[in-house]
C-alpha cells in the first residue's frame, strides 16, 4: 500500500508541473526557459513564430554540430609548442672521448697473430695470383682450421648464370693456373664474399656478395676477431686497450685544470676503452655559465695511430660524442670523428625537446613501459631509444642463435657466441641482421623518450700543432707523459679538441596541452551562449522537461492498455457487462493475456457483429486509475 | 510610437541590461544602468574585434616520430667535371691563351724547357679569346687601362664594375686586374669588371670562355667527356650490404660534369634504413683523379655531395658540401620535415602552381629553382639566348658567342641587375610551404690510417680491376660515410590557432559574459531597432503626409480636421500596416502599457492562462481517485 501512496503522490506531483499533454509541456516550457529562442515562438504572431521555430531549431541544431567539432578536436589532444631560445647557465654535457682502434696492436697481437696471417697469405693469392711465389714455403704452415669456420671464397663471374665458388686455399692447386690467367687477360670479374654455413652442415650455406674486395675483407676480419675477442675476460680486454693516462695528454675545463682521473672509464665493444668527463654519475654535473671556448673543455689526446690494428679499424682518429649525463654513449650512431694534427674546436647547442607524454604524443618517460627488457641498464644509464633497440637486438639474437653478440652487453647466464662452442654463429648473426622483420619489430616495441635532447655541434678544424710551435709541444708533452727526454708523439696521434657553448646554447621546444577540460568547457559554453543564450542549467531545463514528457508517455501507455483491456472485456461478453472482479482479474493478468488468452476470445468473438460502441473514455479514465493500485501490488 | 517600441523591447528582451534600465527607479540609478549597458556594449565590440584581428594566426606543433625513414637521394660530383685529358681538343686553345697571358703578365712558367718551347708556338697562335674579352690592368683613379695582351693604353668608358668593392678602397690601384665586356652594337657602351687579385680574374676570365665552349658540345658527348660511374664509385655499401653502381642514377650537371645520385627513386623505390648508426648508412669509396684535373678552371680537389629529397633538384654549386681526399668523412643526419599554413597565414606556395615563373626544371618546386628559372627567362628574353649553368626553356638555346656574340656583356648586366634586386625575381618568387630538411653533421678522420693504407690501397687496386695499371695513391681516394644519427624524424608543422568554431565560441563567451546576449538578441535587435524602429518612422511619415494633404483638402473646403479621424484612417489603411508585424500593431491596439499597473505582456499570455485553467479542472479528478 506504502508504494502505491508514494507512486500516487508522485503522479500528482507531477501533474501540478508543467502540463498534463505534450502540448501543454511544451508551451510551459517554451514560455519559461531560459534559452532564448523558445519563448520567442510562443510570444509572436503566426507568422514570425513559424520563422522563429525555423531559426530555434537551426540554432540548436547549429549548437549541436559545433559541440562535436569542439569535442572531437578535444579528443585528438593537441598540442602547443613553444619554442625559447637564449643562453642560460646549463650542465654542460657529458663527453665521451675513445680510440677509433679498440685495442693496442702490440697488446693484442698474441692473439690475433694467426688471423692476420691468414689474412695476409689470402690477399696474396687474391691479388698476385701468381702460383710458386715461395714466399709459401718460408712462412709456417697455415692453421687453416680458423679460416675454415668462416672461409673467404672468390667467386669467378665470367659466366654470369653459372658463377664458379672458388675457395682461396683449397682450390689452390687445382683452380689456381686457370684463374690467373683468365684473370690477366679480361676485365676483373671476380667477387670476394664471405662464406657463412649454419652449423648443422655445411649444405646450408649463404654468399655474402661484396662488390670490393675491401669491405669484403674487413667483414671478413671483424666477424673472426670478434668471435677472438669474445673469449677474453673483459678485464683482460680493459688492460689491452688504451689507457687514460697514455690517451688524455692534457685537459683544462674553463680556467680549472683537470686530469685523467676526472674522466670516468667505460668499456665499448666498439671502441675499447672509452672515458667520459663530466658524466654526472658519482659527482655533481658541471654548470657552465659562460659562452666561448675560454670557458668549456680544452683536451689534448693522442691516438698513437702506430699501434692500430691494420685490419680492423681502416679510419684514424679520436672518436667523441657529447651526450646527457647518465646516458650510454652510442658511437655508432651520435659520434663524431677528431683527425689527427688537428685542432677540433666544437660549438655546442642544446637542443631540447620536451614532450607531454600519453595520451598527448606516443612516447615514454622513463622506458619502464616498454616491452623490451634494457640490457644498457647495468651500465646505471637511463633509457634511451638507441639502447631499447640493441637490448632488442641482442634478445633476439640469444633467442634465435642461442649466444649473445660481442657488440652488445649480454643478458643474464648467456655467453658470447664464439666460433669454437656456437659453429654457425655468423651465419646465424648475419641472416638476423638483414632480416627487415626483425628490425620492424624493434622498431615497433621501442618507444622514444618524451625529453628528447640533442647537442647541435658547429665543428671546424685547423692544423694543430702549428710548424713552428711543433717540436716544443711534442717535447713537452713527452716528457710529461713518459718522463722521458725522448720524443714519442707526433702529427699522425696528436689532437687537440676544444668543447664550448655558443653564444645561444639552448633552444627549448616545450609542449603544452593545445586543449584543457576548461578550455573544452568555456568553448562549449561560448557556442551555446553565441546561438541561442544558454548555459548548463537551460540543459538541465531542458532533461526536466524530457523526463515530465517520459513520465507522460507512461502515464498514456498505461492508460491506453487498460482502456484495451476493457474494450477486449466488453468485446469478450458483449451481452453480459463484466463485473467489477472480473476485470480485476483481467488487469491483473496483463502479462499473459495478449499472448494466450488474448488469440482465443477473439476467434471465438469473429463471428458476432464487430460494431462494438467505443466505450465512454470519461468512465474508463476513472477505472484504469482504480485498478492501478492492485497492478502495481502484483508486481 | 518609438518610445513604446523601446520599452517594449527593453522588458521582453533577453539581454540583461537593458530591462535594468526600464525596471530601475530614481534618475541616477537609471542612468548607471545605461552608462553600464553602454559600456558592456563597448567592451563586446572591443573583444570581439580583437579576436577577429587575431583570427589568422598560427600556432606551431613539433611532433617527433620514430620510425623507419626513408633515405635521401645522395647526389655525389666530382669537382672537376671533365676529364681534362679528354677536354684537350676542345680547350688546348683557350689553355694556350692562358698560359700566355701567365707567362706575360705574371712571368710564371710550368718549367723552362717547356716554356722555350711553346714562346714560338704562341707566336703562332691567334689570339681570338683575348680579341674578345681583353684582360686589362686598371688604373682606378685615372681611368685609365693597359692591355695586358698587346700592352696598349687605353680609356675606359662605361661603368665600372667592382667584384670586390671593399679591396678597390685601398687605394692600391695597381693591382686591380679586370676585363671589359662591351656591347657589340655600340661599342662604346663598356663595362669593366675589376678583380682585386688576377686569381680571381684570370679565373673568371676562363670560367667565361669555357662556358662558351661547352656550350657548343652537345649533351651526349659531354656525358662521354665525364666520369663513369665505374670510375667515380669505387664501393659502395649500404644498409649492411653490397650496393653497386645500379643503385646510382646519372645527372649531368653543367658546372660539374656527370654526378651520380644514390637511392633517386627513378625506378620507383626509394630504400629506406631501419636503424641509425655508420654501419646502416651508405659508405662510399670515390676515386678522385686529382691528376686529369682542369688546372684553370677548378682549384681545389675532392668531391662535392649534396644531400636532398628524391624529388628536389640537386643545386650543387650552391649548397654542397665538399669532402677531402684522403680522409673518412662522416656524415650524420637529422631529418627535419617542416609544413608551413598558406594564405592567409603566410604568403607561401603549395606546388608553385601559382607563380607566373615557368619551371624548367623536372623536379618539384622551391624557391632555388624558382630564382633560376626567373633568371634564365630573363635572360632568354632580353639577350636572345639561355645562359649555360641553367636549364633550357623551349625553343631556346644556348649561348655561344658564335651565334650571340653579345651575351656576355648582356649576360653581366643582367647579373648585375638580379643581385640588385631589379628583375623583380624575389618579388615573384616565393617559398615553398612544405620541405624536407636533412640536418648534417659532418666530421673527417684520418683514412687510411698509416698501418692499414698498405694492404687497403692494394685491394682498392685490385678492386679497380687490371684496367688501370697503376697502384691508387691516398689522395686520390676519399671514404663517404652518410648515415641517420638516428630514426627521429621531427616534423614542424603551423596549425591554425583558430578554427570557425573557436572564433563563434570566443563571441559567444564575449557576449554571454557582458551582456548574456546570443545570436537570438542580435536578431531581436535587427528586428526592433531597423524593421520596427522605421516601419514606425515611415507610418509617422505617412501619417504627416496624409495630414498635410487632408490639410490642404480642408483648407479649401474650409472644414477643420479631426485627428481621431485621421488616426484611424491611417490605422485601417493596409498600405501603413506592415504585414510583417502582427505584433506590434496587436501592442499597439491594446490599452496602453500605463494604464495597467504591471506592464502585461501581450497576447501570447492567454495561452499560458487556457493552461492553467486545463490544470485546476483536472486535478480534483485525480485527487479524489487518489483517495480512494
Amino acid at each position: 500500500m506504502n508504494l502505491k501512496k508514494y507512486l500516487v503522490r508522485a503522479l500528482h506531483r507531477l501533474q501540478k508541473g508543467p502540463g498534463y499533454t505534450y502540448k501543454e509541456l511544451l508551451v510551459w516550457y517554451c514560455d519559461n526557459t531560459n534559452t532564448h529562442g523558445p519563448k520567442r515562438i510562443i510570444k509572436e504572431g503566426p507568422k514570425k513564430k513559424l520563422i522563429w521555430f525555423f531559426l530555434t531549431l537551426l540554432f540548436a541544431s547549429l549548437v549541436f554540430w559545433q559541440w562535436g567539432i569542439l569535442i572531437n578536436t578535444y579528443l585528438s589532444y593537441n598540442v602547443t609548442s613553444s619554442l625559447s631560445i637564449g643562453f642560460k647557465t646549463m650542465k654542460f654535457p657529458a663527453v665521451t672521448v675513445c680510440n677509433a682502434n679498440p685495442f693496442k696492436y702490440s697488446e693484442v697481437k698474441h692473439l690475433l697473430k694467426e688471423l692476420d696471417r691468414l689474412i695476409e697469405a689470402a690477399l696474396e693469392r687474391i691479388l698476385q695470383p701468381m702460383p710458386g711465389n715461395g714466399s709459401e714455403n718460408v712462412s709456417p704452415p697455415l692453421d687453416l682450421e680458423l679460416w675454415n669456420q668462416i672461409p673467404l671464397v672468390l667467386i669467378d663471374e665470367h659466366d654470369k648464370d653459372n658463377p664458379v665458388i672458388l675457395d682461396i686455399f683449397e682450390t689452390n692447386q687445382t683452380a689456381g693456373g686457370n684463374k690467373t690467367a683468365m684473370g690477366n687477360e679480361t676485365k676483373k670479374k671476380y667477387k670476394l664474399a664471405v662464406k657463412l654455413c649454419s652449423h648443422q652442415g655445411s649444405d646450408n650455406c649463404t654468399y655474402r656478395n661484396f662488390t670490393s674486395a675491401a669491405q669484403a675483407v674487413t667483414e671478413w676480419y671483424i666477424l673472426q676477431s670478434t668471435s677472438i675477442l669474445s673469449k677474453v675476460p673483459l678485464h683482460e680486454r680493459i688492460r689491452m686497450g688504451y689507457q687514460a693516462e697514455d690517451m688524455i695528454l692534457a685537459c683544462l675545463y674553463g680556467a680549472e685544470p683537470c686530469n685523467y682521473k676526472n674522466f670516468t672509464q667505460i668499456y665499448h665493444p666498439d671502441h675499447g676503452n672509452c672515458y667520459i668527463f663530466n658524466w654526472g654519475m658519482d659527482e655533481e654535473a658541471l654548470n657552465s655559465s659562460n659562452p666561448g671556448a675560454e670557458f668549456g673543455l680544452k683536451l689534448i689526446l693522442d691516438i698513437s695511430q702506430q699501434d692500430y690494428i691494420p685490419y680492423l679499424s681502416s679510419a684514424a682518429g679520436a672518436r667523441l660524442m657529447l651526450h646527457q649525463q647518465k646516458s650510454f654513449p652510442f658511437l655508432k650512431d651520435q659520434g663524431i670523428y677528431a683527425m689527427a694534427g688537428t685542432e677540433t674546436s666544437i660549438g655546442v647547442l642544446v637542443d631540447e625537446l620536451e614532450r607531454m607524454g600519453y595520451p598527448y604524443s606516443d612516447c615514454t618517460m622513463n622506458g619502464s613501459d616498454v616491452p623490451v627488457k634494457n640490457l644498457y641498464s647495468q651500465y646505471n644509464t637511463s633509457y634511451s631509444i638507441q639502447a631499447c633497440l640493441r637490448s632488442c637486438f641482442q634478445n633476439h639474437m640469444v633467442e634465435i642463435c642461442g649466444c649473445g653478440h660481442y657488440m652488445f652487453p649480454l643478458p643474464e647466464g648467456v655467453n658470447y657466441c664464439n666460433n669454437e662452442d656456437n659453429p654457425g654463429w655468423a651465419y646465424c648473426y648475419s641472416s638476423l641482421r638483414s632480416s627487415i622483420k626483425q628490425r620492424q619489430i624493434c622498431i615497433d616495441s621501442c618507444k622514444e623518450t618524451c625529453n628528447d635532447t640533442q647537442y647541435k655541434m658547429t665543428i671546424s678544424m685547423a692544423d694543430w700543432p702549428s710548424e713552428a710551435s711543433e717540436d716544443w709541444i711534442f717535447h713537452i708533452l713527452s716528457y710529461e707523459r713518459d718522463m722521458s727526454t725522448n720524443v714519442t708523439l707526433d702529427r699522425n696521434g696528436i689532437i687537440k679538441l676544444n668543447i664550448y657553448f655558443q653564444e645561444y646554447n639552448y633552444r627549448t621546444i616545450s609542449e603544452s596541452a593545445a586543449t584543457t577540460i576548461v578550455w573544452l568547457l568555456s568553448s562549449l559554453g561560448g557556442q551555446f551562449g553565441f546561438w541561442m543564450g544558454g548555459s548548463v542549467l537551460c540543459l538541465i531545463e531542458f532533461g526536466e522537461i524530457i523526463i515530465d514528457s517520459l513520465w507522460i508517455t507512461i502515464i498514456n501507455v498505461i492508460s491506453w492498455c487498460k482502456g484495451l483491456k476493457q474494450r477486449r472485456a466488453r468485446a469478450q461478453y458483449p451481452d453480459v457487462p463484466p463485473t467489477v472482479s472480473e476485470l480485476v482479474e483481467a488487469h491483473t493478468n496483463l502479462g499473459f493475456q495478449h499472448e494466450a488468452a488474448g488469440t482465443l476470445p477473439r476467434d471465438e468473438a469473429l463471428p458476432p457483429e464487430p460494431g462494438t460502441p467505443p466505450p465512454n473514455y470519461d468512465s474508463l479514465r476513472v477505472q484504469p486509475l482504480d485498478v492501478l493500485g492492485p497492478d502495481s501490488d502484483a508486481e | 510610437t518609438l518610445s513604446e517600441l523601446m520599452r517594449w523591447y527593453c522588458l521582453n528582451t533577453n539581454t540583461h541590461g537593458c530591462r535594468r534600465i526600464v525596471v530601475s527607479r530614481g534618475r541616477l540609478r537609471r542612468l548607471l544602468w545605461i552608462l553600464l549597458t553602454l559600456s558592456a556594449v563597448g567592451l563586446i565590440l572591443w573583444q570581439c574585434a580583437e579576436l577577429l584581428m587575431n583570427y589568422y594566426s598560427a600556432s606551431v606543433s613539433v611532433t617527433v616520430q620514430f620510425q623507419k625513414l626513408p633515405f635521401p637521394a645522395v647526389t655525389i660530383c666530382n669537382i672537376n667535371p671533365y676529364k681534362y685529358s679528354a677536354m684537350k681538343e676542345y680547350l688546348s686553345e683557350l689553355d694556350k691563351e692562358t698560359k700566355k697571358a701567365l707567362e706575360t703578365f705574371y712571368g710564371f712558367s710550368e718549367g723552362k724547357s717547356k716554356v722555350r718551347r711553346s714562346v714560338d708556338e704562341w707566336n703562332s697562335t691567334g689570339n681570338e679569346f683575348f680579341q674578345q674579352i681583353p684582360l686589362l690592368k686598371v688604373e682606378d683613379f685615372s681611368r685609365m687601362a693597359t692591355d695586358l695582351h698587346s700592352g696598349q693604353k687605353r680609356k675606359i668608358e662605361g661603368s665600372v664594375f667592382h667584384k670586390d668593392s671593399s679591396i678597390v678602397n685601398s687605394g692600391d690601384s695597381n693591382d686591380i686586374i679586370g676585363f671589359q665586356l662591351c656591347d657589340a652594337n655600340n661599342s662604346s657602351d663598356c663595362a669593366l669588371y675589376t678583380f682585386s687579385s688576377g686569381v680571381n680574374a684570370i679565373q673568371e676570365w676562363y670560367k667565361l670562355h669555357y662556358m662558351n665552349i661547352m656550350a657548343q658540345i652537345p649533351l651526349e658527348t659531354k656525358e662521354k667527356l665525364s666520369y663513369s660511374a665505374d670510375d667515380l664509385l669505387l664501393t659502395c655499401f649500404f644498409d649492411g650490404l653490397s650496393c653497386d653502381k645500379r643503385h646510382f642514377t646519372r645527372f649531368h650537371h653543367p658546372l660539374h660534369g656527370n654526378c651520380y645520385t644514390f637511392n633517386s627513386g627513378e625506378n620507383g623505390t626509394i630504400l629506406s634504413t631501419s636503424t641509425g648508426g655508420s654501419e646502416y648508412g651508405l659508405q662510399v669509396v670515390l676515386y678522385i683523379d686529382e691528376a686529369d684535373y682542369n688546372p684553370f678552371l677548378v682549384t681545389s680537389t675532392g668531391a662535392k655531395i649534396i644531400v636532398h629529397d628524391q624529388n628536389e633538384y640537386p643545386f650543387i654549386e650552391d649548397i654542397g658540401t665538399e669532402i677531402e681526399t684522403a680522409a673518412a668523412t662522416s656524415i650524420g643526419m637529422h631529418f627535419t620535415r617542416s609544413r608551413k599554413l598558406s594564405k592567409p597565414y603566410s604568403d607561401c606556395t603549395e606546388t608553385g602552381a601559382d607563380i607566373p615563373v615557368e619551371n624548367l626544371y623536372n623536379k618539384s618546386y622551391s624557391l632555388q629553382i624558382c630564382l633560376h628559372s626567373c633568371f634564365q627567362k630573363a635572360m632568354v628574353q632580353s639577350c636572345g639566348c639561355a645562359q649555360y649553368a641553367q636549364p633550357l626553356p623551349a625553343g631556346a638555346e644556348y649561348c655561344n658567342y658564335k651565334k650571340n656574340p653579345n651575351w656576355m656583356y648582356c649576360y653581366y648586366r643582367l647579373h648585375e641587375k638580379f643581385v640588385k634586386e631589379q628583375l623583380g625575381c624575389q618579388q615573384i618568387c616565393k617559398d615553398a610551404c612544405s620541405f624536407k630538411e636533412w640536418a648534417l653533421t659532418t666530421s673527417i678522420a684520418q683514412w687510411p690510417s698509416t698501418v692499414s693504407e698498405d694492404w687497403m690501397l692494394r685491394v682498392l687496386s685490385w678492386d679497380k680491376g687490371q684496367k688501370l695499371n697503376k697502384k691508387l695513391n691516398k689522395t686520390d681516394l676519399a671514404n663517404l660515410m652518410v648515415f641517420y644519427k638516428d630514426l627521429n624524424e621531427r616534423f614542424i608543422s603551423e596549425n591554425p590557432a583558430n578554427t570557425l568554431v573557436i572564433l563563434l565560441s570566443n563571441f559567444g563567451g564575449q557576449l554571454g559574459l557582458w551582456m548574456s546576449c546570443s545570436v537570438v538578441c542580435v536578431i531581436e535587435i535587427v528586428e526592433v531597432f531597423f524593421i520596427d524602429s522605421l516601419s514606425i518612422v515611415m507610418r509617422r511619415q505617412w501619417q504627416k503626409a496624409k495630414k498635410w494633404w487632408n490639410d490642404r483638402k480642408r483648407g479649401s473646403s474650409g472644414k477643420a480636421p479631426q485627428a481621431s479621424d485621421v488616426e484611424r484612417q491611417g490605422h485601417d489603411n493596409p498600405v501603413c500596416i506592415d504585414e510583417d508585424l502582427p505584433t506590434f500593431t496587436t501592442a499597439l491596439r491594446l490599452p496602453l502599457p500605463q494604464d495597467s499597473p504591471l506592464p502585461r505582456t501581450p497576447p501570447p499570455n492567454y495561452s499560458t492562462l487556457r493552461l492553467e485553467t486545463a490544470f485546476t479542472e483536472q486535478l480534483p479528478d485525480t485527487l479524489e481517485l487518489g483517495q480512494h
